[in-house]
């Protein structure tokens, strides 16, 4: 009985252990219970990057993160997904709208340098881009005919191209830029500050060098689109301006300085990114999927342990035991282990439940047998659980590689089913074969306890099935 | 209670065979209507999908509910006019629209034509999804191969555990069950517009992982028995182990199919038509376990000359058993 016992101590230390665990640490929640945005980017090759390696994977997850980063979301999430997918995870974010704007943004921010000589024509097509954009904008609002629309928005690109043609790309690209900031200059006056890397910042020296003085501007463009035209002061004709930072100054207020800076930020994607799904789940419906889960949950609990009661009586009531003890632990394993529980993941905790009981189903149907022929009940018992393991392991083990097939080949939701439900297997298969036979166990050695009949109904208490006493 | 599923084998396979007809006549019926043999969500063709409350509905007050015919016309004019549109809620104050895909212009869009004719939808309450053609083909996919992968992975194990045609008719009664789930499926997709979404290929993969335990239980048992008395009949042993396994049978069934049940009842909207794919597929499971899968396997044995088996050695697992002083 010693071994039965520290058995007994062993399982009540890890159901506490369990249960404090639990109640000191919130179980990991999915967005859709807790509410918030949840988006696969796709990365696609282009005719500049043929092959999307891991390295260039790296470096769009660095990017998308930092756009990320920008929107201001506690607790995001970025993470790949295969070889060409991206999964990025805002929990509760307020405007899922933005969010895709910015995160499916395709745009290529490069830096480059303005020709010799077309300073005035420059200046010319600055203003008149200009007139097009506030063009556009009245027509919009006064929400004139399309062909006129369509007309300006041409006249905008044209504009747009030749603008373009008048500087020549030096190399200098988005991945090069560290970072970009907006600081405040004094009063109301804001700059944009900007940080290269070690290529970029002797890039940036050598372009500056170059206009320096001259009148001639360095061009930011963001998808072939001039975002920004500064000049650079003469003081740097003779070195450029070195060591990698910058700032750009020049009639910014708060926002627009901002602004410029969010796009310098998160224009250095190296190849094409495309938002294909979205799934986003509102805070309130996110708590109600919850709440509801929970009552299934309780409910079926609930219902299963009252089966098992009525069917098997003493046997049933010791199972229930275990398969609260089941409970336990196989939510403070979703605990350890940091499974996100999702609702999928919920109903294959549930439906678990109902499983857990099977592997002891097998063996009290087994024990009636073996009690029925006219064992003893201590006999009865060890024959049960000895004769219902095979079964136990094989159907066990059939589920664990559905399980299995489900986790390698799945996508998303499906995979935090699998494992839930993996999880749960195992833990059943411990609960069930020592749990619930170290309960037996001890419960046979308490005399009253011995009665055949509170094993299964129907079955006398024969002489040969009155155990001898010790 | 005890079956004779062997002398009524006939009845049994004409029941099964009827289900799984009436499911393919369904499922044909569905490929002519929308090019596949069930209603498919937009999880695999892509598309949008929004679900709004308004703003009002929280504290009920909202004045009236939501006018389908307004709802239809602001979509006409975004040029979505074949998008499907529900309204919902016990006050008809929530709206599921289904539209092709939508980029993020677009929905904004649609959004603010929305609220400008029903008023504030509240952002909380919200659930947008929208997933991309190609996503969806790839969840498919995806879905498919790992059906298949347990196939093989179950058929392999069930190999060397028991034989080889015990593994090939284990998975003859898992297409049972697969086939018979996919065709009420079909036919609630039809009469009720009811469509199947990602959770419905977790749920078969269930139907698959559960079915088998049903049928691996009564397999081992047919086993047991060939080992305990060779020179019995295999018509005789099935009987005989589907019997003394059937209270298993049905128990197990029910634990399961009460938790799902509560999951029918209160876990919502997504969980609900998942809960009630594995209640089909589970009993479907039970059913062939009993009287497919086992009555196959007596009839094959029985046509290949094998009806009295020899016993195989098989080494049982093992399980530490100590033999109490008290069991004297």
């Amino acid at each position: 009985m010693g071994r039965q016992r520290s058995l007994l101590a062993l399982i009540l230390l890890l159901a506490i252990a369990a249960a404090v665990l639990l109640t000191q640490r919130p179980l990991n929640l999915g967005l859709d219970l807790r509410g918030g945005s949840q988006l696969t980017l796709q990365v696609s090759p282009t005719a500049e990057v043929p092959e999307i390696t891991p390295e260039k994977m790296e470096s769009v997850r660095a990017v998308v993160e930092r756009r990320v980063n920008g929107l201001g979301v506690s607790e995001a999430l970025v993470q790949t997904v295969g070889d060409t997918q991206l999964l990025v995870q805002l929990p509760g974010v307020s405007d899922p709208a933005q969010a895709e704007r910015v995160l499916g943004d395709t745009a290529q921010l490069d830096f480059r340098q303005q020709r010799q000589g077309t300073e005035a024509q420059l200046r010319a097509e600055y203003q008149v881009l200009q007139g097009l954009l506030v063009q556009q904008a009245n027509l919009e609002i006064n929400n004139a005919d399309p062909a006129e629309l369509a007309e300006n928005r041409a006249a905008i690109e044209r504009s747009n191209q030749a603008i373009a043609s008048l500087f020549d790309k030096v190399g200098l690209t988005g991945d090069m830029l560290r970072n970009a900031y907006a600081q405040p200059i004094s009063g109301n006056a804001w700059e944009v500050g900007l940080e290269f890397n070690e290529e970029g910042g002797q890039k940036f020296a050598e372009m500056t060098k170059a206009v320096a003085g001259t009148g001639r501007s360095l061009g930011i463009f963001l998808d072939d689109d001039l975002l920004s035209a500064p000049t650079v002061d003469v003081k740097y004709a003779e070195t450029g301006i070195v060591g990698g930072r910058a700032s750009i100054s020049g009639g910014f207020d708060a926002q627009r300085a901002g602004e410029l800076a969010l796009q310098l930020r998160s224009g250095a994607l190296p190849v094409p990114v495309e938002i294909v799904e979205n799934r986003t789940v509102g805070a309130t419906l996110g708590r109600d999927s919850i709440q509801r889960s929970i009552y299934a949950a309780i409910a079926g609990l609930i219902l299963v342990l009252i089966f098992m009661v009525v069917y098997y009586r003493l046997p049933g009531l010791l199972a229930d035991i275990a398969l609260v003890v089941y409970a336990l632990l196989t939510l403070a394993l979703f605990n350890l282990l940091n499974v996100t529980l999702t609702l999928p993941g919920i109903a294959g905790f549930i439906l678990s439940i109902g499983m857990a009981v099977d592997a002891n189903v097998l063996i009290f149907e087994r024990t009636r047998e073996e009690l029925r022929s006219g064992k003893t009940l201590y006999r009865s018992v060890e024959s049960g659980f000895y004769r219902a393991f095979s079964s136990i392991l094989d159907s066990n083990v059939t589920t664990l590689i559905a399980c299995a097939a489900l986790f390698w080949l799945g996508v998303g939701l499906v995979k935090g089913f699998a494992l839930t439900l993996a999880i749960g297997v195992v833990v059943s298969m411990f609960t069930a074969l020592t749990c619930t036979r170290t309960l037996l166990l001890t419960a046979l050695s308490v005399p009253s306890l011995r009665k055949p009949s509170y094993f299964s109904p129907g079955v006398s208490n024969s002489p040969s099935a009155r155990p001898s006493s010790t | 209670m005890k079956l004779h599923v062997i002398k009524q084998r006939n009845l049994w396979w004409a029941i099964s065979a009827a289900f799984i007809l009436s499911g393919l006549a369904a499922m044909l019926i569905s490929w002519q209507n929308f090019g596949a043999p069930l209603r498919p969500s937009l999880d695999f063709v892509g598309g949008s999908r929004l679900q709004l409350e308004l703003a009002c509905a929280r504290e009920k007050t909202c004045e009236q509910p939501i006018d389908p015919a307004t709802v239809r016309s602001v979509l006409a004019e975004q040029g979505l006019a074949n998008s499907s549109i529900q309204v919902l809620g016990t006050e008809q104050d929530a709206l599921l629209i289904r539209t092709s895909t939508l980029n993020v212009e677009q929905r904004t869009e649609l959004l603010q034509a929305l609220e400008a004719k029903l008023g504030k939808f509240d952002p909380a309450a919200t659930q947008i999804d929208t997933v991309g053609p190609t996503l969806g083909r790839q969840i498919f996919t995806s879905g498919l191969l790992a059906l298949l992968a347990a196939f093989a992975g179950i058929m392999v194990y069930l190999s060397l555990r028991f034989q080889f045609d015990y593994a090939l008719f284990a998975i003859v009664a898992l297409l049972h069950d697969v086939l018979v789930t996919l065709g009420l499926f079909s036919i609630l997709g039809l009469v009720s517009g009811l469509e199947v979404d990602s959770l419905f290929i977790v749920a078969l993969l269930t139907i698959v992982g559960f079915s088998v335990n049903d049928t691996v239980v009564i397999y081992d048992r047919i086993r047991e028995r060939i080992k305990e008395s060779p020179g019995r009949h295999i018509n005789d042993i099935v009987d005989e182990a589907v019997n003394q396994t059937l209270t298993r049978s049905i128990n197990t069934t029910l634990t399961t199919i009460l938790s799902l049940v509560a999951i029918f009842l209160f876990g919502g909207e997504t969980l609900k038509y998942f809960a009630l794919a594995l209640i089909v597929g589970f009993v479907a499971g039970a059913y062939s376990s009993i009287f497919i899968a086992s009555t196959l396997l007596a009839f094959w044995r029985e046509r290949t000359g094998r009806a009295i088996a020899q016993p195989e050695p098989v080494a049982d697992g093992p399980l530490d058993i100590t033999p109490s002083p008290e069991d004297a």
